[in-house]
This record gives structure tokens, sequence and C-alpha cells, in this order.
């Protein structure tokens, strides 16, 4: 009788096993940002490990020849024919998006808006990214200590249109506020996260004004390398800076000490979580109504996927702190967003 | 006037003055219609029975979705070639009708049989500026409708401040995901009234032949008492408010009035604008045009843009490779027309 009691719990172990892994199997992870960008490029190795970790199914980078709306829908469109049922979606536009995201409900799938938002109401999930204000407050904090708490910056920055740019802006404000004057904010370039206008502005920027500036905090992916690039042939270590993200351009400037660290973005992480979320979404886990979603500029739904400070000690080792932060988030995921039987 | 290029949709008609009354056949045998008809059917052939999927009812409804949308960018270019002027300006009259239905509906609660009508207006009012613009300046459509297009777009980002209309009346984005019998998108049927109604309009009215007249030798049409700046400015007009119902389609798609939705400056709709009609044998130069074709030229590209997003070839290939097809086919009707005249088949 032991014996039978022990078999038929080894078979319903073993069925419930291979129902996971079946479900893991059937879960085809589609990662598509807007169009080309460097940022996007560390989602490609972070859909591979993840389909390796948690035997999807699929877990493909699939990136539209260009930053255009039509092509991102029509590219989504096709994967859904292909038998895709999860995506890690950045929105080719906030609200335009939500449209080819409600087909993916339609045919039972399940989408993430993953490292900038859908605007609500949304029919994806939920939205996991840089809390870009976060981000910009911590990185002009370590400026403001390198300056060695005083002194005055200039803030480079992104796209108008982008509602993360006012956050950007506010939180740096927030962070010189909070030095009782000893630290201002003297000078906000916008909208130039685009090699043309980064490279004249800043450049232009920097010959009138470089004497009256003693740091620089860039909280955009272009402006941050176009800033590194110009300290690093102006070759005067005086004037201090925080960048942004991990382009190669930024990370030897913090190298060679031209500038003084990066904050970096974790979009790996944003891959990876993303694909185990939706697993888990697909394995029959629910989102829980009382997670502790924050909120932003367009949606009530947001999880941070984390930033971390990168100065020229862990230059070398940056991928290991990208690595961290996920594992840090990861560990967390289930018990907080998710209600798994 | 030459009458071998005042051809109203007729297969044949540019190419063939010579076989007149004779057969029907290869009247149609040596159209550019027939040639991009047999082509659509090989490569849709081809995509079925290599590509699963391909043929599935979501694929064949987005497919036949973006058609629609795609024939009717094509549609409102085509009715200013035919004169031989061209409007860079469509995606910006688009987007700026589709702002104004957006407005109208959503903040001042216009009842949809009343905002759509009115952002048509609209689009045909932008056009008709661009048309009195050409004609009262002389100047070469492409140049005004080159600056037209920063002013439209501009006025409309500085007034809406960038910010998309997404609360639409539920039965806008419902329109966009219908099917009917369960595969046919109701943007394709709109897009094929359409088209049977310019191809009667360009056929059979008075206005209609004056615009292919004027396309055709513009001083011919004045010396038979077409007043060519009027029609000049009607196929403007009629530009604008296709172009108005192409932005309203393409709002029902994506379930928002999106002021980025034709990319900026609405240039994003310059090359199916282009691609659809002359592909579809509307000749740049005037005087000849082919609703039909250009419904053809359309569903040609979304046949070849699905069928590679499906085989993976590599998405920044995609553009490239649908270029070279274009050509291809292009070079192959060339031929086919070639060998039948040396083969005293014409």
């Amino acid at each position: 009788m032991k014996i039978m009691k022990s078999i038929t719990a080894a078979v319903m172990l073993g069925t419930l096993a291979c129902g996971a892994a079946m479900a893991g199997t059937n879960t085809k992870v589609a990662l598509v940002p807007g169009g080309p960008h460097p940022y996007f490029a560390a989602w490609e190795q972070a859909g591979k490990d993840a389909m390796k970790d948690f035997n999807l199914g699929a877990g493909d980078y699939r990136v539209p020849a260009k930053w255009e709306l039509a092509l991102q829908s029509s590219m989504l469109e096709s994967l859904i024919t292909e038998g895709y049922n999860s995506f890690l979606i950045f929105p080719g536009d906030a609200v335009g998006t939500n449209s080819v995201v409600s087909e993916i409900k339609d045919a039972g799938g399940f989408a993430i808006a993953t490292a900038g938002c859908l605007k609500d109401p949304t029919p994806a999930l939920f939205c996991m990214g840089t809390d870009t204000g976060n981000s910009a407050y911590l990185g002009t904090k370590e400026l403001i200590r390198v300056m060695g708490g005083k002194g005055k910056i200039a803030h480079f920055t992104g796209f108008l249109v982008d509602p993360n740019t006012q956050l950007r802006i506010d939180a740096v404000q927030k962070a010189a506020d909070e030095t009782n004057g000893a630290v201002t904010v003297v000078q906000v370039i916008a909208d130039i996260d685009a090699p043309e206008p980064a490279n004249e502005k800043i450049n232009a920027y920097l010959a009138a004004n470089a004497a009256g500036v003693d740091g620089i905090v860039t909280t955009a992916w272009v402006p941050a390398v176009v800033a590194a690039q110009s300290l690093t042939k102006i070759g005067d270590k005086r004037i201090k800076m925080v960048g942004i993200d991990h382009d190669e351009v930024v990370l030897k400037a913090v190298k060679d000490g031209f500038v003084d660290g990066t904050m970096l973005q974790n979009p790996y992480g944003q891959g990876y979580i993303g694909a185990y979320v939706l697993d888990k979404l697909h394995s029959g886990c629910t989102l829980k109504e009382d997670a502790p979603w924050k909120s932003n500029a367009l949606t009530a739904k947001f999880v941070d996927s984390g930033t971390v400070f990168v100065d020229a000690k862990q230059i070398d080792t940056y991928v290991d702190a990208m690595r961290g932060i996920t594992k840090t988030v990861l560990a967390n995921f289930e018990g907080n967003y998710l209600n798994c039987k | 006037m030459n009458q071998s290029h005042l051809s109203p949709d007729s297969p044949g008609d540019s190419t063939m003055p010579a076989l007149g009354r004779g057969s029907v056949f290869m009247r149609v045998m040596l159209s550019n219609e027939f040639g991009l008809t047999v082509l659509i059917a090989v490569t849709f052939l081809f995509f079925a029975s290599f590509l699963p999927g391909f043929a599935s009812k979501f694929n064949l409804f987005t497919m036949g979705r973006q058609i629609g949308i795609d024939t009717m960018i094509g549609l409102a270019m085509m009715a200013v070639i035919v004169t031989g002027g061209l409007d860079l300006s469509v995606g910006a009259i688009g987007v700026g009708a589709a702002m104004v239905f957006g407005y109208l509906s959503q903040i001042l609660g216009v009842p949809l049989a009343m905002a759509i009508p009115c952002a048509l207006a609209f689009g045909a009012a932008l056009g008709f500026i661009n048309g009195a613009a050409v004609v009262r300046t002389g100047v070469h459509s492409f140049i005004i409708t080159l600056a037209s297009m920063s002013i439209f777009f501009g006025v409309m980002i500085f007034l809406t401040k960038a910010q998309a209309f997404n609360q639409l009346p539920l039965v806008v984005p419902e329109f966009g995901k219908m099917k009917l019998a369960g595969i046919i998108s109701p943007l394709l049927v709109i897009s094929l009234l359409v088209c049977a109604g310019l191809s009667l309009f360009y056929r059979f009215t008075t206005l209609g032949r004056s615009m292919l007249a004027a396309g055709a030798n513009s001083k011919a049409a004045k010396l038979s008492g077409i007043r060519t700046a009027r029609v000049i400015a009607a196929c403007h007009t009629l530009t604008g408010a296709l172009a108005a119902l192409a932005g309203l389609m393409l709002t029902a798609r994506t379930g928002a009035a999106i002021p980025s939705m034709a990319g900026q400056l609405g240039q994003d709709w310059l090359l199916p604008a282009f691609l659809a009609p002359v592909l579809g044998g509307t000749l740049l130069s005037g005087g000849r045009v082919s609703v039909v074709g250009t419904l053809l030229g359309a569903s040609f590209v979304a046949v070849m843009t699905k069928g590679l997003l499906l085989m993976r070839i590599g998405e920044f290939w995609i553009l490239a490779c649908l270029g070279t097809m274009l050509l291809l086919a292009v070079l192959t009707d060339k031929t086919r027309q070639s060998v039948l005249r040396n083969r005293g088949m014409v």
C-alpha cells in the first residue's frame, strides 16, 4: 500500500513537473523594441538566457527596421501569426501601440510594456522600466558628491515630447535644491537625444560656457555620448560629469577619468525578468491586484527594473553590476507581484 | 491630345494604341493590372505554401486591413498625379484631419456622423489650399506641398501640443478590429468602395475626364475649353479628402488619433503613397490613372511585406528586398509585353 502511495505521488509529481515544463515550452517570447537603438542590444542576450534558463519555446529579439509605428505594428502582427504568445514591447507610440497589444490579448497572449510605458487605459499587463526620475536624482546626487557639494551644473537631456524628460529635469533640480543653494542648475538643454542636435548644442554650449560650469549631468543616451566625447576632447578633468547608460564612449571616458560615473539602466534585466514573468503567467500565475505598483506619468502599474551608479572602479565589472540588479529584482518579483499556486 | 494617354483605369490603353477594337483578351494580357494580379497570385501561393500561418485567418485579416489603408493613401496621391503633380503633404493632411476628428469627437462630443464629414471637409480644405497655391503661383506642386507639409504638421503639433486623443467613442477602435465573415476588415471594404467610386468618376464624369485631359496635355485641354486651373485645384482638393479618409481609417486601426501616426511631418506615408499608384500603372507625367492598379499595387506590397516578415530574412533587409522585387516586377512586365509584341501577338 505504501509502495502504491509512493508510486501515485511520484506519478503526480512527475505530471506536475511535465506540466510545468510543457508550459515553459509553450511560452514563445518576442522582445520587440520600437526601432534600432543601442540601448536594446542587451535584450538579445536576455532573451537567449531566459529561453535557456526557463525552458521557453522561444526568446527572440526582433527589431523593426526603423522607428515607425506602422512597421512595429506590422512586425507584431506577424509574430502573432508565427505563434508567439508573449511580448516584451517598447512602445513605438505610448498610445498607438495599445491597438496591437489589444490584438495580442484577443489572441490569448500577454504583453508587457518594457523600457517605456503605454498610456492608461492599456491592455498591457504592466510597464517595467527605469524609474527615470529616481535615476536622474541619484545620478545628480553622485555628481554633487564628486563636485565637493558645491558648484554649477548643466543638465543635458532627451526629447521634450517624452514625458520622462520633465521628470528628469525636476529630479535634477530637486537634488540641487537639497544643497540649499550650494549647487545650482545653470542650464538645461533638452530635445537633443539625436546625434546632430546633441553635437551642435552641447559643443556650442561648452565652447561658450565651459568656464562657468563645474558639473554636467546627462539623462539620455546620445547627450551622454556627446558630452563624454566633448570632455575627452577638451582634456580638462575639472568639469565633473555623471552620464547615463553603457555606451562604449561613455564607459571609456569613465575609465579614462574624463567622466566620473554613469547611471546604468537595466535593459538586460528588463528582458530577462519580463520573459520570466510571461512564462509564469502562462503557467497559471496571475498578477496580484494589491501588488506594490509604482505609478508614473503614463501608467499606474509600473515596476522599476532598477538602476545603479558605476564609477571607474567598477567599470570593468559593470555587466556584473547589471546582473546583480536583475537578481535582486527577480528574487522579489514572484512574492511581490504574482499569485502562483 | 494624345488619346492613348487619356486613360481612366483601362487596361493597356496607355501602351497599346494599336490594339483598338481587337482582342479584349490581349488588352487584358498586356495590362499592368494583369501582370500585377499574376505576381500577387504567385507570391501569395509561394508564401502560403512555405510559410505556416501565412494563409491563417489572422494574417489574412491584418493583410487586408493594411491593403485597405495603403490603398487609400495611394489613391490620395494618385488623384494629384493624374495632372502630373504630386503632393508631399498627404501624410500631414491625413494626420491633421485625424486630429480634427479626435478633437471633435473626444473633446467636443460631436457625434461621429458629423465629426467624420467635418474631418473629411477639413482635409479637402487643406488640399484646396495646396491646389490654389499651385495655380496662383505657378510653382510646381513639389515645392508648394513641401512647404505646406511642414506648415500643416507644425500647426497641428502646436495646437495639439503633440497629445493624442485616445478616448474616442468605443465604436472607433472596434471598427478597426472588426472582422466581417471572420476575415475581412471593413477598412478594406471602404477602400474597395472608394476604388469603385473613383473608377466611375474618372470614366463617366466631366470633371473626371477633364482631370485626365489636363494631365495628358494641359495646352490641348485649355484649347478644348477645360479650365485647367480649376481642375488642378479640384485634384488637390480630392487628394486632401482622400488623405483625410486614410487618416480616419488609420485612427480606427490604432484606436486613437495620434500626431505621430504618419511619422515626422507625415513622411511615413510617402512610400506607400507613391508605390501603390506608380506600381499600378499610373503615369507620373499625368493623363493616365489606374484605380484598380493602385489597389493591386498596395496589395502586392502588403503581401510581400507580410511574407518577408514571416520568412525572417532580417528586418533590415525587408525594405531593400521589397525594392528589388518591385523593380523585378516592373522589368518582368516590360519583358512580357516585349515578348508578346515580338511574337506578333500585338
